[in-house]
């Protein structure tokens, strides 16, 4: 089943095209990793997806209806359903990075107990070893910790689908392990949806079932990541001139 | 340049020194203009060893740049390093001819004026949808106690009356003492020393206390609010809110409209006391008048509608503010310099509307 199908798609700012007609589907309980060169459109694309940047021609589905911009009804369902990780974790610098996780449940459940919230939050810290910063402000976390903070607060009410604009950037390499592993994790146990913007190759091979090869205002390729390996594209060679792969081979 | 010697001939031949980065360049380009004769020349290249990004360029754009300008014994060195810079402008930069400007100059200044004109009416337009929505956030926050942060309106209220409270007592009793002293001196001509008190109450319960409260909250919390929202907006922390399922419009916005309603009340009623203050300490030092005399006397001109009507105002006023600068917050563009530009815009804003609505208030009312 495919959760996320766009047809026609064209995203941009504007009048400012920077996708142009992309038709793509997002299969269902999958990872999809999106890569492309710097500015080629990921991000841009991802906002378009978790419902903050209307579409400048053509439409998705999401769950098999699609998603409409001018209802806020629809766009409600939309983020009811995601978690979203942004590129520079965006957490509120009002808040503590415990209130920040916190929030999330505060809003959309105000009848749970603190201690139930308090859990939820301390798990949800825990799954990324963030547990002993919660009493932290974000102005006082380093950029990788804040960007741990967003994804647990991405995570905490369990969404179908979660969008990663580039989790592992400005990562060690353990940490950015721990990340795929928590990924895989959250795909395996969870059966979660994960949208995964990187650059980081390994952790493609890692984790992508699927993958979103963005270049030149458009989708260079879409398929399967096992299958990237026959393609006799140069461009496609070259992104992904890798060592791993070849290994496999 | 003292190396350049020029021969002789059909063509002049400039001779390059071995050092031409850009600083020498500028030299040759200089010798280049004060050139008597307009004959070709030669830029003879054979001793250039030291160049940089600015000698590649020049040498690529000799041809279109410098007409009857060619060069000559180029090194390969400098050859194979042109070559090389010549190809990236090609990839960062695909030929893209701008559009020439059509029309005239003038039809152009007017076309300008006429989008500027649309885009303000845009944006006055969203400001007051703005302006709707938050009346049925508020009714549905107060109907349902969701989509905002608890405790978040206490926050507001400590913050708002923090940054205002002071400035507004300490203003409004330097304005009092101002306005009876500027009138105190008419009065006495006239042998009318008694009616300062009416003169000092009215005018403050009316007109001046809602209109530098207003000012003064513009400027204090209006810029305030402005720089926050902004700063979050451009740090995406508004996107966050908004993929939470979190409305940032009720969450961010409710508690401050109510937490402004409920400071109003509080910010007018110290004003209107350190105002009148002021008229009893003039008053008192002036003209020895007991401040028992000047209640007496200020109570029969001034009663509670006075004194409500300028609160209602301010209220108003206070609104304007808020939701203002949380327009001009909420829609800041996507760089750190345009905070501080929305901040500023929305002081303007705020006390342009206060003003306008001052203006409306005085025809409705008198
Ligand atoms: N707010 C904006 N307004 C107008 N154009 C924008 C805006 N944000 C990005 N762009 C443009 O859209 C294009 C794609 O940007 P985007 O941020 O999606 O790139 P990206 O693939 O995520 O790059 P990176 O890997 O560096 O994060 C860029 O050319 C950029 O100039
Ligand atoms: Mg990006």
């Amino acid at each position: 089943m495919d959760i996320i199908t766009a047809r026609d798609l064209t995203v941009g700012y504007g009048r400012t095209e920077v996708l142009r007609d992309l038709a793509f589907a997002i299969p269902e309980g999958l990872i999809t990793a999106v890569v492309g060169v710097s500015g080629s459109g990921k991000s841009t694309l991802l906002k378009t997806l978790a419902g903050l940047l209307p579409p400048l021609g053509g439409g998705f589905e999401f769950a098999g209806s699609p998603v409409d911009y001018r209802s806020e009804a629809s766009l409600g369902r939309l983020y009811a359903r995601i978690g979203v990780l942004y590129q520079d974790g965006a957490l509120l610098n009002g808040l503590s990075l415990y209130e920040n996780v916190a929030l999330p449940v505060r809003m959309h459940y105000p009848e749970l107990p603190e201690a139930v919230v308090r859990d939820m939050v301390h798990a949800g810290l825990a799954q990324v070893e963030m547990a002993g910063s919660a009493e932290k402000f974000p102005s006082e976390l380093s950029g990788g910790m804040r960007k741990r903070g967003a994804l647990a607060r991405a995570l905490v009410l369990d969404p179908h689908v979660v969008f990663c604009d580039e989790p592992s950037s400005g990562l060690d390499p353990i940490t950015s392990r721990l990340l795929d592993d928590l990924l895989l994790r959250l795909k395996e146990s969870f059966k979660m949806t994960l949208v995964v913007v990187t650059h980081e190759l390994r952790s493609i091979e890692r984790v992508a079932d699927r993958v979103l090869l963005l270049n030149d205002g458009g989708l260079r390729y879409a398929g399967d990541y096992a299958d990237l390996a026959a393609s006799d594209d140069g461009f496609i060679r070259t992104f992904f001139l890798r060592k791993g792969h070849h290994d496999d081979a | 340049m003292s190396e350049t010697a020029s021969t002789p001939g059909p063509s002049e031949i400039l001779r390059l020194p071995k050092r031409l980065r850009a600083a020498e360049l500028v030299a040759v380009l200089g010798d280049l203009g004060r050139r008597s004769g307009d004959g070709p020349v030669i830029l003879d290249f054979r001793d250039v060893e030291e160049f940089d990004s600015a000698t590649l360029a020049f040498l690529g754009h000799l041809s279109d740049c410098q007409p009857g300008v060619s060069a000559a014994n180029v090194p390969e060195a400098l050859a194979r390093a042109e070559a090389a810079f010549a190809r990236r402008p090609d990839v960062c930069w695909p030929e893209k001819p701008a559009a020439p400007p059509s029309g005239t100059r003038s039809s152009r200044f007017f076309q300008a004026m006429a989008d500027r004109f649309l885009a303000r009416v845009r944006a006055l337009g969203m400001f007051l949808a703005m302006f709707g929505d938050e009346v049925f956030h508020i009714g549905r926050y107060l109907r349902r106690r969701r989509g905002v942060y608890p405790g978040e309106t206490w926050n507001q209220m400590f913050f708002m009356g923090y940054l205002s409270f002071p400035i507004v007592c300490l203003l409004l009793f330097l304005v009092g003492v101002t306005i009876s002293i500027t009138s105190a001196e008419q009065l006495r001509i006239f042998g009318a020393e008694v009616y300062i008190a009416d003169l000092v109450g009215y005018a403050m319960l009316r007109e001046l206390v809602p209109l530098m409260t207003g000012v003064i909250l513009a400027g204090k919390v209006g810029a305030a609010v402005t720089a926050e929202l902004a700063s979050m907006t451009v740090l995406e922390e508004v996107d966050a809110l908004r993929t939470m399922g979190v409305v940032p419009e009720r969450f961010l916005m409710v508690p401050r409209l109510i937490a402004i309603t409920l400071v109003v009340p509080l910010l007018v009623a110290m004003a209107d006391v350190a105002g009148i203050f002021g008229g009893v300490v003039v008053a008192r030092v002036t003209f020895g008048m007991l401040p028992s005399a000047f209640i007496d006397q200020m109570l029969n001109t001034v009663d509670w509608t006075d004194f409500a009507w300028g609160l209602i105002k301010t209220v108003v006023f206070g609104w304007a503010v808020v939701v203002g600068a949380g327009f001009k917050g909420l829609t800041v563009g996507r760089s750190a310099e345009e905070v501080g530009r929305a901040t500023t815009q929305s002081v303007v804003l705020s006390i342009t509307m206060i003003i306008v609505i001052d203006c409306i208030f005085a025809f409705v009312l008198y």
